[in-house]
């Protein structure tokens, strides 16, 4: 009943969506899977009309269809649940449900409270959801809330004539085991009324409740198995796609690191929220991989060791003495740089140039009484410009205006040329083409050469294992278990997943 | 064209249009004599509009600065008789440390800059209402001569305010460009963020920019007492909207990082061209602060940079 003909999509400098085609039948529950960056959000955007495809067709019940918002799709019954839950917290359940419906409930502009309850309550038995409507969002657990989200996407069930089709991003990543076991009950009840699209990273979940499954890669649907067809593993390979490369990850270059040397050491380290008692020790040369799935409290650990919160027990050495009270004026003072996994936000001064943007974490040494040398800021990042072979027209260029790779390689000669030799980077290589993850990979190998110790949050599992010396797998926000990468000896994906999941 | 590319250029293309158009309909007004009486007489309120760039340039405001000239022209007024030339240093001081205040309570206790520098600002004309026992004072004219009546002497034709004028902005200007100061200041109007995850004292950096703006209002308000001789809690109000439009108008936008104290002067000179045509074309007093406040609006309408701010209230 709904569609999907040859869709594209395109942004600046990505080809988001090639070609896809994509189907939903009545009753049935689609599952959507592939890696980060894969497609798949992309994809749902345009099924909830957030997005107007550049290219194909857009189907229900073979008429074409085109959506200019999202409330446009919901009149023709495609709602969207969302990850981040779209609730306004400081509004009741029953308003919420009904925010931006509450016409059908107003006389002159004042809306009858009454009758709105009881509509909610409606939509809350479908869900079984045994709630006053009059409660405050903010009140309710997360998977209370998950439930009173669905409710409000099945009003759509009176709003609109035919069938529904309801995304579900996500929903299981907050939810408990029994938690999860009464929401797939739930959908597989509703299937009586909408179709239900189910994205999630959990492949055992998605392959426990969905009908048909879509593996996503690379902007492209890869591969669609129906029911029982294969096991988690094959659709594991189809996301992945190809045979990892060894000289991709620049295996051959790694070598082993200095274990004589700690340069950073994390002991019983917990912080406010679910992290709790993380030990590690980076050593010179080493490349250390926080593994785990999102949320699970890699990157509050980078941000820790690099000042930007404070734990709230254990302690912390920096090359062998204590860094309390860390900064990241501190941290960038005792030799810590780090790559954030916002480039745009929190990499690069946009507005500003690469010779500025360059010697932005050592103003200092290039200035004297607050006087800044510029000439030497210029030959600083021509040099630097050479060395990396930045793409940019001059070391007077717009940041702003260069690539992502290229600004990436700004981020990364800002902390080499000061002389950073603890490095954290997080996700270094996040929405870089091949060729400029390539670069970074090259990067990455020299500056383990040069004895600079590295903790790295990848942005694949097989990034991870290609890259690091060692692996810690983090789960809710513990180390679980700890692997040495050496090469010829490296853990395979599934022994990762294994403890991530 | 491309309005984007355009932009930058705009302030000093409409000073030449502005500059040409009254001088086609005022054929006085194009006389040397008259431009730099002018541009003399604009001078307090460039050096406001000075101060109140750098609290611009890091995407906060200072509103603060009209109150804060109204203060100095009471300490410099009840202070000059005992204190002599060293009351300038008194003036700049409490302008530097007020402006501190409004730093500190905007980056360590978050409240924004708007409101900061606004209860600042209460608490500014609240002590100039105390100094002044609310009444208007005047300097001793003898002694005002003899300590600063350089400032509003000329050296042949011209004004020196505005050698003051320049001296002001050649230090804004180096401080902008050439220091560590400047550079971090317009890191973090760019990008804070990313200024914070460099490592860069974000928090010490702001706190600055308000104490100069602070320090520069100050500034203002002594060169004012001086030229009137005197001072009162609320001489020199109607200056905060014109320094804020010459600012903006400029092409220092409220959301920061591009623009600086070179477009100020331009703004400032926009400023004085539409204030000396509102004369001319009689336009009264009362009404000169509603064109500033359209031409405040237009102002920042075109110069908001939407791609930093999503949402606005």
């Amino acid at each position: 009943m709904y569609e999907l003909k040859n869709i594209d999509k395109k942004f600046p400098g990505v080809h988001a969506l090639k070609s896809v085609d994509f189907q939903v039948k009545r009753g049935e529950i689609v599952g959507l899977v592939g890696e980060n960056g894969a497609g798949k959000s992309t994809l749902m955007k345009v099924i909830y009309g957030a997005y107007q495809p550049d290219g194909g067709q857009v189907l229900i019940d073979g008429k074409t269809v085109r959506f200019a918002d999202p409330r446009a799709a919901m009149e023709q019954g495609i709602g969207m649940v969302f990850q981040e839950q779209s609730l306004i917290t400081n509004l009741s359940v029953m308003e919420n449900i009904f925010l931006g419906y509450e016409a059908q409930f107003a006389r002159f502009g004042v809306i009858h409270w009454k009758s709105m309850a009881q509509a909610a309550k409606k939509q809350l038995a479908k869900v079984k959801l045994d709630i006053d409507p009059a409660t405050v969002t903010a009140d309710l657990s997360f998977a209370q809330r998950q439930l009173v989200e669905l409710a409000k996407v099945l009003t759509l069930q009176e709003r609109v004539k035919g069938n529904l089709v309801i995304l579900l991003d996500e929903p299981t990543s907050v939810l408990a085991k029994e938690e999860v076991a009464l929401l797939f009950k739930l959908v597989r009840e509703l299937t009586t009324r909408a179709s239900f699209i189910f994205v999630s990273h959990r492949i055992d979940e998605v392959m426990e409740l969905c009908d048909r499954i879509y593996v996503m890669k690379d902007g492209a649907v890869v591969d669609v198995v129906d029911r029982g067809q294969k096991t988690v593993e094959q659709i594991q390979h189809k996301m992945v796609g190809r045979n990892v490369d060894k000289q991709y990850y620049r295996e051959p270059r790694q070598k082993p690191f200095d274990a004589s040397t700690v340069l950073m050491k994390l002991e019983n380290i917990d912080l406010v929220g679910r992290v709790k008692d993380i030990s590690l020790t980076l050593h010179a040369g080493e490349v250390l991989c926080l593994v785990g799935t999102e949320g699970s409290g890699r990157e509050a650990i980078l941000r820790t060791m690099y000042g930007m919160r404070s734990p709230t027990r254990g302690t912390m050495t920096i090359k062998g003495k204590p860094a309390q009270a860390l900064s990241p004026q501190s941290a960038v003072a005792r030799g810590l740089g780090y790559v954030p996994r916002e480039r745009k936000i929190e990499g690069i001064v946009g507005g500003m140039t690469v010779y500025e943007n360059m010697t932005l974490s050592q103003m200092g040494r290039h200035s004297s009484a607050g006087v800044l040398r510029i000439a030497g800021e210029r030959a600083l990042a021509k040099e630097w410009i050479a060395k990396l072979s930045i793409k940019a027209s001059s070391e007077v260029a717009d940041c702003a205006n260069l690539s992502g790779g290229n600004q990436q390689k700004v981020v990364l000669a800002k902390w080499r040329s000061g002389g950073s030799d603890i490095m954290l980077l997080d996700h270094p290589t996040r929405g870089l083409d091949i060729g400029a993850k390539e670069d970074v990979y090259d990067m990455i190998r020299d500056m383990s050469d040069a004895g600079v110790g590295i903790l790295l949050v990848a942005d694949t599992l097989e990034e991870a294992i290609g890259l690091s010396h060692t692996i810690l797998v983090i789960k809710d926000g513990a180390i679980q278990k700890r692997f040495d990468c050496n090469v010829g000896a490296k853990p395979s994906l599934f022994d990762l997943l294994h403890y991530m999941i | 064209m491309d309005f984007q590319r355009f932009k930058p250029h705009l302030p000093w293309i409409t000073l030449l249009v502005l500059v040409a158009a009254v001088g086609i309909v005022d054929d006085t007004f194009l006389r040397p004599a008259n431009l730099l009486s002018l541009a003399g007489d604009i001078v307090p309120l460039f050096i406001m509009a000075l101060g109140l760039t750098f609290a611009i340039y890091i995407g906060g405001i200072d509103l603060s600065a009209q109150s804060m000239a109204n203060l100095i022209t009471v300490v410099a007024s009840v202070y000059l008789a005992p204190l002599g030339g060293w009351v300038a240093l008194l003036c700049v001081l409490v302008g530097f440390g007020m402006g501190t205040i409004s730093g500190y309570v905007t980056t360590k206790l978050l409240v924004p800059s708007f409101i900061s520098t606004l209860a600042v600002g209460g608490v500014a004309f609240s002590l100039a209402q105390y100094l002044s026992g609310q009444r208007a004072l005047n300097m001793d004219a003898a002694q005002r001569d003899s300590v600063f009546g350089w400032m509003i002497a000329k050296t042949g034709i011209v004004p020196n305010e505005l050698f003051i004028a320049a001296g002001l902005l050649a230090i804004t200007l180096f401080i902008e460009r050439r220091t560590t100061l400047g550079r971090a200041l317009k890191a973090v109007g760019a990008g804070e963020p990313a200024a914070a995850a460099s490592g860069i004292n974000v928090a010490r950096f702001k706190i600055l920019a308000f104490a100069i703006s602070g320090a520069l209002a100050a500034a203002a308000g002594l060169l004012f007492a001086v030229k009137l001789s005197g001072g009162a809690p609320t001489i020199a109000n109607g200056f905060l909207l014109p320094a804020i439009v010459a600012v903006l108008v400029g092409g220092t936008p409220l959301t920061g990082g591009v623009g600086g104290v070179l477009n100020t002067a331009i703004g400032t000179l926009i400023v004085a061209v539409i204030r000396s045509s509102m004369l001319y074309f009689n336009i009264q007093a009362t009404q000169q602060q509603m064109v500033f406040g359209l031409v405040l609006i237009a102002a920042i309408a075109l110069t908001i940079d939407r791609a930093k701010l999503r949402i606005v209230k």
